[in-house]
């Protein structure tokens, strides 16, 4: 009897997950669906509504959960229960439930994304996260950013913590094609990227003027961070495309800052609204692979005037490579368009680089000869670009010399040769009969 | 879990204050408005159920936005027929009299009738809080709206001892008789209910039970939290899993409940007055709640707080808390309801201001001017004292009615950080390269240098020197030098100034950064001796870019600019030396497509031209035109050819066969492999053999016949 119970209560969790399967983050629609947004405090939920609103509103599905909450887990049965994580819980010292730092590194480890939001008192726990994201946040506990010559003019708030940025990366597929006119409003703590990661970018630089350090105390020692080198927002692509964006203001996706107005200081300009709904809709479109998230497909090599590809090349053949690049527009496979696309021709080093010729619908090709160098070869095409998750293709194709058949004949240097055999053997012929019969 | 949910929130409210113990809480103000009409935004003329269209259109009314939904008509319909049926649920009928008292839909009085029965029966059989709460809710409303309906409670007394019995002896409720859980978010929808029964009673309440029910309130005061900012809220002590409130509804709850309650009773509550201050605090500190729900309960709560009996809050605001010393800003206070709406008469007192962190009064006992047309207090200038920084004002309302001081809650002094700020004044800036023994000056370079920090400093001519930015020093030092800057910022009182941010920074071309604080003491002066800074500059010589940044967040021309170059001379390194730190890769030039690589193919053999071979070809023929030229000279014959048929064809098929192998060699040539030469060969010899052998012996035969005869 309780073995029944047992397999219908698996059963009734098959029929209950099933749907939730079907809808999880596949290579074919890679843009996230389930979303676990773990908050310090419920009132979040509708202090930051205009960020999670337009994340509602492009058809991600929110669960909104303390993070202290202890029937919290990432994943049941050694599925992942969702498909990205929001952290907004910038001071938790450890979360409920079964999530721990190791729990949320195997979920970015496993191709989810995350987005971190510290702010000033966060946690050692938030700092990890991000220190094993290639983030450094500023160590002093009580340190905020500040900048003197490009903080956003306020009546109310005079010490220059509520910084007005516009150093934005420069990468249409990170932010989008429009132009971020208006400064992102930032306050919160800075962080720096760590130089030996190649995986890390700076979204939201400071301004060279811009220090980390205590608001109240004076400055004894230089500030460890200073200048450009503060990052405010950063992202990472990591090598299996998960995508974490972390910022060090959770006040930057509110919707005061949202809905704030917005003069930099020294500027004329007064923007009637802030860039911050701007650049974090974009932004997440990225990190939940809206945009610049890549595929390949139909990858095709042939000789030249043949159609089907064959097992080995021979040196010095004429052959065609063709491919077709697509980019996931959050609904659809779109036609990406580039002309820097290369294909290299490697063995051990590349014999053949080449940029690929497109037709601008997405398909790339290109012909060339085979090295005359024989061994195993590979068609590769590494396609790393600035936002963009990198393709990686590699096929093997072995090269083999001539046959000895296959060799030019009748060179035109050789004709003395053959002319002295043959005109040896008309004068053998000629020889024989005269010498048998002259009397 | 509810400490950590306290601290949760925390992080919330600092996020909407300043990072100062004291705070400033503006009143409503027009954002709330727009924000009001985005968040409760119909959806095709409807808000959606009787609940949300009540929360819609109190929102509207409290916020004085006239703008009835389009489809008033549809919702007074719904009205209409949750009123007339009689299958309505209590909670139905008290959202539909909540949406009908403000859209005042024509109900027919007979509805009303019908359901006045049917509430009392359910009030008499109530025995859960929120039976009470819905159906004593809903004939309260009646009552407002029906004139002639018979609403009076005959049993009264009975109803309010029920409701009473499921308080908590520390001040909170219970849902019902049999769920020992109590919850504050209970107790203000007890109180609400007995306020409802209070008006609806036919004869007097007992008074002794109104008492006991005031210092239950008193109980639950004491469970009231607390923020630094000195706002006060209440929250569930225990989280039940079915029944969530975050501190906003069971804050709220409890001020409708205690606001409606003070309104039925006479006498006084005996709350103080800086906890109905801190409540209104609370909410005011949210900001704007982008959820429709908790922004309804922020404005309903901050509206029962504006007219309730025990004391009205009184906000006392700053439109501006940075002042300028240059602009001449004034010092503007106002101090409005927590709506928005006008305080009675006063006069704002400014008690003391000083510098923050130190004990120096700057002004003393000032009443500030009250400006009708802007209904704000100001003080027209800011004492001579005043000097930039930042300060601590302290404000204290006077009434000048002393009757309005038991009305109104103004939470005695109130602690405003304000930022004064203002250009200062830079002088006797001077960059010099020292030699190591003091005194010796090398290079001095100050005119240029004072000339040009301070043609930057002035506004106006800024630009100027933007476009003249080839006015730069150039140094140039080695490893046994000293380099030293200093200059004095001196504020419009003539005061030294200490900026909070005073760095040197020296740039090697390679990126390598190093900052330096310049110390102050009397004397902004830096001195970097290169001798002792070699390791910490890894040893890098070269040219190095020095900025020079000052700001503070009252220095009104905070700035960072180049000064100039020095070139360094460093020593080598050591081995041993430190290595100068990584820098990042710059993204963009890490992703660029690579350079195009095309394989050189292996040049083919040199080879002589074609008309040389053919040439030499035809030299390879001359032997043989020779050998026959020579034959014919010789006057070679075919006489001994055999005559007779049988020899001669066998002679025939041997020179025959001859030929073949010869063209069987041409073949081989073109075209044939070795194999099919091999078998070819093989037959053709073993013919040879045999017609050779014939031919061959028959010439031999008659040549021997020849010589014997």
């Amino acid at each position: 009897m309780s073995k029944l119970v047992h397999l219908l209560g698996f059963v009734t969790l098959n029929v209950f997950l099933l749907p939730f399967l079907c809808k999880s983050f596949s290579p074919e629609t890679p843009t996230d669906r389930r979303v676990l947004v773990l908050l310090d405090d419920l009132a979040i939920q509708s202090s930051h509504s205009l960020f999670f609103k337009s994340l509602q509103s492009r058809g991600f599905d929110l669960d909104f959960k303390l993070a202290y909450d202890p029937k919290i887990s990432l994943q049941r049965y050694g599925q992942y229960l969702y498909d990205a994580l929001i952290l907004f819980s910038p001071t938790i010292e450890g979360f409920g439930g079964s999530i721990d730092q190791a729990a949320i590194l195997d979920f970015v480890d496993s191709g989810h994304d995350l987005i971190i939001g510290a702010d000033a008192n966060a946690s050692d726990l938030i700092r990890e996260i991000a220190t094993e994201c290639g983030v450094d946040f500023d160590e002093d506990s009580n340190a905020l950013v500040i900048d003197h010559t490009s903080y956003a003019v306020s009546d109310t708030e005079g010490d220059h913590t509520l910084i007005a940025s516009d150093d934005f990366i420069n990468s249409n597929v990170i932010l989008g094609s429009k132009k971020i006119e208006a400064p992102v409003l930032f306050q919160g703590i800075g962080h720096t990227i760590n130089p030996t990661s190649s995986l890390v970018l700076k979204v939201l630089s400071a301004s060279p003027s811009a220090y980390s350090a205590n608001p109240k105390s004076k400055l004894s020692s230089p500030p460890s961070l200073t200048g450009s080198a503060i990052s405010l927002v950063s992202i990472v692509q990591a090598r299996n495309n998960a995508r974490v964006l972390i910022s060090g203001s959770l006040s930057i996706f509110s919707n005061r800052f949202f809905r704030s107005g917005v003069q930099k200081a020294g500027s004329a300009i007064k923007h009637e609204k802030s860039g911050n709904e701007q650049f974090l809709t974009e932004l997440s479109k990225w990190v939940f692979h809206e945009r610049g998230h890549l595929k390949a497909v139909n990858v095709r090599h042939h000789k030249v005037g043949e159609a089907d590809e064959p097992a080995v090349y021979r040196i010095n053949d004429d052959l065609e490579y063709s491919i077709d690049i697509y980019e996931w527009s959050g609904t659809s496979w779109e036609p990406y368009v580039a002309d820097d696309v290369q294909l290299q021709f490697y063995m051990m080093s590349p014999y053949v680089l080449k940029t690929l010729s497109t037709d601008q619908k997405g398909h790339y090709f290109t012909s060339f000869k085979v090295p005359d160098v024989y061994g195993v070869f590979q068609f590769k095409v590494e396609y790393n670009r600035l936002g963009y998750t990198s393709l990686s293709l590699s096929k093997q194709i072995p090269v083999r010399p001539f046959r000895h058949n296959e060799y030019e004949r009748f060179i035109p240097a050789a004709y003395p040769y053959y002319g002295a055999a043959f005109s040896m053997m008309a004068g053998f012929f000629v020889f024989t009969a005269i010498y048998l019969y002259n009397k | 879990m509810a400490t950590r949910n306290l601290g949760g929130f925390l992080v919330l409210v600092l996020a909407f204050t300043i990072c100062e113990a004291a705070s400033v809480f503006q009143p409503i103000s027009d954002s709330h408005l727009s924000a009001a009409l985005e968040l409760f935004a119909p959806v095709s003329g409807s808000f959606g159920s009787l609940e949300e269209t009540y929360e819609a259109l109190r929102t509207f009314e409290i916020l004085g936005i006239d703008k009835k939904p389009d489809g008033s008509s549809t919702t007074c319909h719904s009205v209409e027929e949750t009123v007339g049926s009689s299958s309505s649920t209590p909670k139905d009928l008290l959202y539909a009299l909540r949406v009908n008292r403000i859209l005042k839909c024509k109900v027919n009085e007979e509805n009303f009738k019908g359901i006045v029965s049917m509430l009392k029966a359910a009030v008499n059989d109530a025995s859960s809080l929120l039976d009470f709460y819905y159906s004593v809710g809903s004939l309260v409303l009646i009552k407002e709206q029906s004139s002639d309906a018979d609403l009076l409670l005959d049993d009264a007394d009975g109803i309010f001892h029920s409701i009473k019995a499921l308080s908590q002896s520390d001040g909170r409720w219970r849902y019902s008789s049999n769920n020992p859980e109590s919850s504050t978010y209970a107790a203000g929808l007890a109180l609400e209910a007995l306020a409802g029964v209070v008006s609806l009673a036919s004869s007097e309440i007992d008074q002794s039970a109104i008492g006991t029910l005031k210092s239950d309130i008193l109980k639950l005061f004491d469970s009231i939290e607390k923020y630094d900012d000195g706002a006060f809220y209440f929250d569930e002590k225990v989280v039940g899993a079915r029944q969530h409130h975050g501190p906003l509804s069971t804050t709220s709850s409890v001020v409708r409940g205690l606001t409606a309650f003070a309104s039925v009773t006479s006498g006084n509550l005996n709350l103080p007055g800086d906890k109905i201050l801190g409540l209104a605090k609370f909410f005011l500190g949210i900001g704007i709640p982008g959820d429709a729900k908790d922004f309804f309960n922020q404005i309903d709560s901050l509206a029962c707080l504006e007219n309730n009996r025990i004391s009205v809050p009184l906000i006392l605001s700053l439109p501006a808390t940075v002042l300028s010393l240059t602009k001449k800003d004034q010092l503007k206070v106002k101090v409005n309801t927590v709506l928005g709406s006008d305080a009675p008469p006063l006069t704002v007192k400014l008690v003391r201001a000083s510098v923050s962190g130190s004990k120096d009064v700057s002004i003393e006992n000032l009443d500030l001017k009250f400006d009708k047309e802007s209904a704000s207090h100001f003080l027209d200038v800011l004492p001579k004292t005043v000097d930039v920084g930042k300060y601590l004002f302290v404000f204290e309302v006077v009434f000048h009615d002393s009757e309005h001081e038991k009305v109104y809650a103004t939470g005695g002094r109130t602690q405003v950080p304000i930022f004064v700020t203002g250009v200062i004044k830079i002088d006797n800036t001077e960059i010099a390269i020292l030699d190591s023994d003091l005194g010796s000056i090398e290079t001095q370079k100050k005119l240029a240098f004072t000339s040009f920090i301070q043609s930057f400093i002035g506004q106006e001519t800024q630009k100027k020197l933007d476009l003249a930015g080839h006015n730069v020093v150039s140094l140039s030092a080695n490893h046994l030098q000293k380099l030293r800057l200093s200059f004095q910022l001196t504020t419009p009182l003539g005061q030294v100034f200490k900026p909070h941010q005073a760095f040197l920074k020296l740039r090697h071309e390679t990126k390598v950064e190093h900052i330096f604080v310049v110390g102050n003491s009397g004397k902004f002066e830096i001195v970097l001796d290169f001798l002792g800074l070699v390791e910490k500059l890894y040893y890098l010589s070269g040219s190095y870019d020095i900025q020079l940044t000052v700001g503070d967040s009252v220095m009104e021309n905070s700035f960072l600019k180049a000064i100039g170059l020095i070139d360094l001379d460093l020593p080598e390194a050591p081995e041993k030396a430190a290595r100068p730190p990584l820098q990042p890769i710059d993204p963009y030039s890490k992703y660029g497509p690579k350079a195009e690589i095309s394989h050189i193919f292996r040049a083919p053999e040199k080879l002589p031209p074609k008309e040389l071979s053919l040439t030499f070809l035809g030299l390879t023929v001359v032997p043989f035109i020779g050998f026959l030229v020579g034959l014919l000279r010789l006057g070679v014959n075919l006489k001994n050819f055999p005559s007779s048929t049988i020899p001669a064809t066998f002679a025939f098929l041997f020179h025959l066969g001859i030929a073949a192998v010869l063209l069987l060699y041409v073949l081989f040539w073109v075209k044939l492999d070795l194999f099919t030469t091999l078998k070819a060969l093989g037959l053709l010899g073993t013919f040879l053999l045999f017609v050779g052998h014939r031919i061959l012996s028959h010439l031999a035969s008659a040549s021997a016949k020849l010589k014997s005869a």
